[in-house]
């Protein structure tokens, strides 16, 4: 039987958080959520084995989703890592661009082109995997 | 995960820009650093040489016919070679330009005032970085 792909989403406000696991619950992942920095990666750190890690950029302190990004894109195996701001700049998205971060979205979210992007990147990341091991 | 092509000695790099003269100094700047150098001016040229080789480095500019163009071919460099290093000529690293970066899986952005030269100085360096960092598996024929 095949498994779902497994996402952590991450973002201190509750409604994005709440829409965000709605949305892509339906789309087929199994879903976990964390309202910090510190209650991702310590998921993150605990389950150690998630397709793909979707952050918000500010949160408790600015810019920490990159924080975040550093410390999944250190994961073996690596998971897809996405970024979503409405404080996107020039310094953040080239901070970003040296983690280096899968895909970097503004917010408003286009709802539609993430999941079709997250389903590419997964598919891309899985068969990575596979062909790794 | 693509397996690089440094097990057979020779290093291809791919640099796609519009300009002949432009490409004609990243030719010679690769070509002394190692690389054997494929150019493209236009992007059926660019997708025809990506069917014919494996390129390690790849160095395209954001514009080939019209602005923005050169996005899409740096999406398709990194999904057709994956470990690959893959650098995007820009007329201003904005946030739009760094988010067209991002999302097309490219490494680095260079400006177009930039000289070749050190394009090509710190492209070799970033490639270098990228492929010692990388597990033993990806980077080599075990």
């Amino acid at each position: 039987m095949l498994r779902k792909p497994s996402l952590l989403i991450v973002d201190d406000e509750p409604n994005v958080l709440l829409t965000l696991k709605l949305v892509l619950e339906e789309d087929g992942y199994q879903i976990s959520t964390a309202g910090s920095f510190a209650e991702a990666e310590k998921l993150m750190l605990a389950s150690g084995n998630f397709d793909a890690i979707l952050t918000d950029l500010w949160m408790e302190k600015e810019d920490i989703g990159l924080e975040l990004a550093r410390s999944a894109s250190k994961l073996n195996p690596r998971p897809v890592i996405v970024i979503f701001t409405g404080y996107g700049s020039a310094g953040n998205a080239r901070a970003a661009l040296g983690v280096p971060v899968d895909y970097f979205a503004l917010k408003p979210l286009d709802v539609d082109e993430l999941k079709r992007v997250l389903n590419r990147l997964v598919v891309a990341n899985t068969a990575e995997r596979r062909w790794q091991s | 995960m693509a397996i690089m092509s440094g097990w057979r000695g020779t290093k291809f790099a791919l640099v796609v820009h519009p300009e002949l003269g432009v490409l004609s100094q990243y030719q010679a700047l690769l070509s002394k650093s190692g690389f054997t150098t494929v150019v493209a001016r236009d992007l059926p040229t660019a997708l025809l040489a990506i069917t014919q080789h494996y390129f390690d480095v790849s160095i395209v500019s954001s514009q080939l016919s019209e602005a923005g163009d050169g996005w899409p071919l740096a999406g398709v460099l990194h999904l057709v070679f994956p470990g690959s290093y893959i650098g995007v000529l820009v007329p201003g690293a904005d946030l739009l330009t760094l988010q067209s970066a991002i999302n097309s899986g490219v490494q680095d952005v260079y400006e177009i005032t930039q000289s070749p030269k050190s394009v090509v100085s710190a492209v070799v360096a970033a490639a270098k970085l990228a492929e010692s960092k990388r597990p033993p598996s990806e980077g080599s024929v075990q």
